[in-house]
């Protein structure tokens, strides 16, 4: 059965955002999903998040002051993306800075300055200069997250988190054959830009060789380790005294005198026969992973490697153009997209579970906003840090520079334990941001609770977190949960006591269900 | 390979299978604990009573100051190398000679560890590593954990062995890894789920308020209890989160038994003591555990080594001494063989800032009542000849031991499975294990 488009409309925002109440659905199905593509896309139309005046301060803290509150300062910057994710206007965008930091993955675990973290977040959102070191909202030239990928991979190669985590920081000039440290190249090819072999045609991509020279023109590419009165590095320089110019020779070119060479060559690279650029298809690959289902089909990554290469009329490399065309109903992509196989066939990360869960959660329906996560609770930060952490996915600290693994690896014993426990954790606590009886009240459920029609708490609190009917045998569960005795807080049980332990718990089982597990 | 047994089992029979599942396997235990007295426990043992305890040292330990030369060239060139770091000659705790005939010590803070060396508990195996050393921890590390040299796969060895040898086990505590909350890559296997737990304590479902706990998890188990066959994904979640409510129920059913004895301390203050008593609660609970994971941090020892490199070592050899009296006591001592690893040696000069830096081969412990105690190999040469030039690290030469042949040892003579399946080649045996 195809998905009608109320259906379509609330599987994009669960994909393409972190998961829509169904007021906003509401709001989305009477504009078409046409409209709501378009204002996912063209973001910027829409207010960006507002920063943490905290972390923006913190940046200007001595390195000895900063290093003693780190760990508060990597929970608050936790905190403080997992609310704009929550609250922002623009979904898309926070979306795909979230899928940037998992292909480009930096942990802090291999960073001297934490600060570099949070200006890559920023970068990734397009608000970073690294030639100035500075935030701006957005820096002007910046590609990212949804601009031209060539120019992606010159902000990338630029990043100070990224020259520190890959050492090309140190990588100078050495010989007519390597640089003095080929990681940051190595990685440039086989995890951030077209992976080993061409994800279609099976065939290597490179050669040791291609790396090694690679290395050479990144040579002298670094931070300004002092600078501008900045207290730690975050000034990109090119420093010609420590840098080969060159000429090299790399993916069957001979010439260039610095690393534009190597990104020209990277986005524009074709396998012998192949109609697809390798990059093309990389990028196909990835995003329809991320968006769509895993291992999606050779005719898709390569409809979608057509849209980057420029072989379909668009300007090339565009990754904008790449997410219309997944999101855009009427071609080969979004009908593999909005198909049956795509719909609630995604493990959500811990990222989208706590953001799915804070938006629905905290959503006052008043100002047909969610409020997001408090900033000022230190329990607060202490439950998801730690939360995310148990749950397989601390931000800024991936297990390794190829990423998270995503799909089904999210789910094992100790995430299912650690999901159920952070629920436990947020709806415990008042100072999550959470009011249960607020949401009751605006739900109208009064009557349901004092006519014991738990049948009817139920169904809303299905549709409003799985987001779809509950099954007879869930609802009949449920509803046994309801009625089941409980020895409440106060000697004579009322509504309110109800409200507090068995909506809570209710509320507590539903998230921790198979159901909301996936989008 | 059929996993669903059990939990097909469990989702049409609902809770109450669980606990008579749980009694069955206990019946055995109990069965096979009365029929053991300390008279029978010298004779053979049978494969489900062999228990493995992996100790990863994080970090790339410096074997060089963990068994260290004392005589010929070595210890001369040892003192040469180390300037500053190189252990006063003293201090040192001598064990005995090798293959090629060079005394040996350990570091002085190992000297719990030389008391069990001398009733013949403990083998030394000496420069393990493998061909081409990779000198990043990442990779390293995954070479270790999957014994795979090229680092490309995604399962590793012990997973693989689980896979192997016991696809159709119907226990979700046949192997638990006490390292934190992920699951280490030695563990992940294609089939079997193997628990990650931070701490007995830490492995359960909480809920507020106590009194609804009992209403709760009823509801969690009956929400997870109804498959809907037409939505695999959903399925396959269900699944893990049965298998999640059963390791739990299991798992806490069992730990109890474990009664602390006030003779034997593990330092609360040492967190790899405290992760071996969580392994001995659960072995102590009988709940058919093969293999426990632990894991030590902190050897990356690049800057001023010495304090930190000590107190590590002495960590380790204390915690597993008590371990060990405590498995002594409870009976167990038999039935289980530690086995130590680290991904890499260090370089043999210390660097400029009184640390050393990432090398190659490096010393294993196996322990255990079941091993032939002694010096297994030779002491890496420090000649330059036999150092990596330029790099200053011992070459992975013909003397070395590849680690595998460790792995080896343990799956042929300890787990009594074809190695090749795991391994996928032949590697060389050590004598190292009495059966």
């Amino acid at each position: 059965m195809p998905l009608d488009e109320y259906d379509k409309i609330a599987h994009l925002l669960r994909r393409a955002g972190f998961t829509a109440h169904p007021d906003e659905l509401e709001v989305a199905a009477a504009r078409g999903l046409q409209a709501t593509v378009d204002d996912l896309l063209n973001f910027e139309r829409f207010p960006d998040v507002s920063p943490d005046p905290e972390l923006i301060s913190a940046l200007d803290l001595s390195q000895e002051d900063f290093n003693r509150s780190r760990g508060e300062f990597l929970n608050k910057l936790t905190r403080w993306w997992l609310h704009a994710m929550v609250t922002t206007s623009r979904p898309l965008q926070e979306k795909m800075v979230l899928f940037w930091h998992g292909l480009f993955a930096t942990s802090v675990w291999g960073l001297e300055f934490w600060q570099q973290i949070y200006l890559q977040n920023e970068n990734f959102r397009g608000n970073f200069d690294p030639d100035t070191g500075q935030i701006l909202r957005p820096a002007p030239r910046n590609p990212f997250p949804v601009g031209n990928f060539r120019r992606m991979l010159e902000y990338l190669s630029k990043d100070p988190a990224m020259l520190y985590w890959l050492d090309n920081q140190f990588n100078v000039k050495k010989n007519a054959e390597v640089g003095s440290n080929e990681n940051y190249a190595r990685e440039l090819h086989e995890l951030f830009s077209m992976g080993v072999e061409d994800v279609v045609a099976k065939v290597p991509n490179y050669t040791e060789r291609d790396i090694r020279q690679a290395s050479r023109a990144l040579t002298g590419w670094r931070v300004l380790v002092r600078a501008n009165g900045f207290t730690f590095p975050r000034v990109f320089i090119f420093d010609a005294a420590r840098h080969d110019f060159g000429p090299y020779e790399h993916l069957g070119k001979r010439g260039g005198t610095n690393a534009d060479f190597i990104f020209d060559n990277i986005v524009r690279h074709r396998n012998p026969g192949q109609k697809q650029s390798a990059v093309g298809r990389f990028l196909g690959y990835r995003l329809f992973a991320f968006f769509g289902y895993d291992n999606p089909e050779p005719e898709i990554i390569n409809a979608l490697a057509d849209v980057f290469d420029g072989t379909t009329g668009e300007a090339p490399f565009n990754i904008r153009a790449m997410l219309r065309t997944i999101f855009t109903p009427g071609n080969i992509v979004s009908e593999a997209f909005y198909s049956e196989r795509a719909f609630r066939a995604h493990v959500k990360s811990p990222t989208e579970y706590v953001a799915s869960l804070f938006r629905l959660l905290t959503f006052d329906r008043a100002s047909g906003r969610p409020e997001g996560l408090p900033p000022s609770s230190p329990r607060l930060l202490r439950v998801l840090s730690n939360g995310m952490i148990q749950m397989g996915q601390q931000l800024f600290a991936p297990p390794d520079v190829s990423g998270w693994r995503e799909g089904l690896a999210w789910i094992t014993t100790t995430s299912v334990l650690a999901r159920f426990n952070f629920a436990t954790d947020v709806l415990g606590t008042t100072d999550s941001g959470i009011d249960i009886a607020r949401l009751v009240a605006q739900a109208g459920l009064q009557e349901a609770i004092q006519k014991n029609r738990y049948g009817d708490i139920v169904d809303f609190f299905a549709r409003l977190l799985w987001q779809a009917p509950p099954s007879v045998e869930a609802r009949e569960a449920l509803t046994a949960y309801l009625q089941s005795p409980t020895p409440l807080q106060s000697t004579t049980p009322n509504s309110s006591d109800f409200v507090n332990v068995k909506i809570r718990g209710l509320i507590h089982l539903m998230l921790a269900a198979p159901d909301f597990q996936v989008s | 390979m059929n996993k669903t047994t059990r939990r097909e089992f469990i989702k049409k029979s609902g809770m109450t299978v669980l606990s008579v599942g749980l009694s069955h396997q206990a019946f055995l235990r109990h069965v096979r604990a009365a029929s053991e007295s300390v008279l029978t426990r010298a004779a053979a043992l049978s494969p489900t009573d062999r228990i493995l305890v992996v100790i990863q040292m994080d970090g790339g330990n410096d074997g060089l100051n963990t068994v260290i030369p004392l005589s010929g060239s070595a210890a001369s060139l040892y003192r040469q190398y180390r300037p500053t770091l190189a252990i006063p000659e003293t201090e040192i705790v001598p064990i005995g000679t090798d293959a090629a005939g060079t005394l040996l010590g350990f570091h002085p803070n190992l000297s719990p560890l030389k008391e069990l060396y001398d009733q013949g508990r403990v083998a030394v195996v000496q420069s393990v590593g493998y061909p081409n050393p990779n000198r990043s921890h990442f990779a390293s590390q995954d070479i270790w954990h999957t014994a795979d040299p090229q680092g490309m796969k995604r399962t590793g060895w012990l997973g693989d062995y689980l896979d192997v040898a016991l696809p159709s086990a119907d226990n979700p505590l046949l192997a638990v890894s006490l390292a934190g909350g992920r699951l280490p890559l030695t563990l992940r296997a294609e089939h079997v789920l193997v628990p990650a737990i931070s701490s007995v304590e830490s492995y359960q479902f909480r809920t507020q308020p106590p009194s609804d706990h009992e209403n709760k998890m009823r509801t969690f188990l009956a929400l997870n209890r109804e498959g809907t066959s037409e939505h695999v994904l959903r399925e396959q979640i269900r699944l893990i989160a049965l298998d999640t409510y059963e390791s739990v129920q299991k798992l806490h059913s069992g730990v109890q038994r474990y009664r602390p004895d006030p003779t034997i301390a593990y330092n609360q203050q040492n967190p790899l003591a405290r992760a071996l008593q969580q392994a001995a609660r659960i072995l102590a609970a009988n709940l058919g555990t093969r293999i426990l994971y632990v894991s030590i941090g902190g050897f990356d020892t690049h800057q001023t080594q010495a304090t930190p490199h000590a107190t590590l070592l002495a960590r380790l050899s204390e915690a597993v001494a008590v371990f060990y009296r405590d498995l002594v006591r409870l009976g167990l001592d038999d039935h289980v063989l530690m086995m130590t690893w680290s991904e890499f040696g260090r370089k043999v000069v210390e660097n400029g800032n009184r640390g050393t830096d990432h090398g190659t081969i490096g010393p294993q412990f196996l322990i255990g009542t079941r091993i032939t105690g002694g010096i297994v190999g030779e002491h890496p040469s420090l000649r330059q000849e036999d150092l990596n030039p330029g790099l200053g690290d011992p070459k992975f030469s013909a003397r070395a031991i590849d680690f595998r042949s460790t792995y080896a040892t343990i799956l042929e003579k300890w787990f009594l499975v074809d190695s090749r399946e795991v391994l996928g080649g032949s590697f060389e045996l050590l004598p190292v294990i009495r059966t």
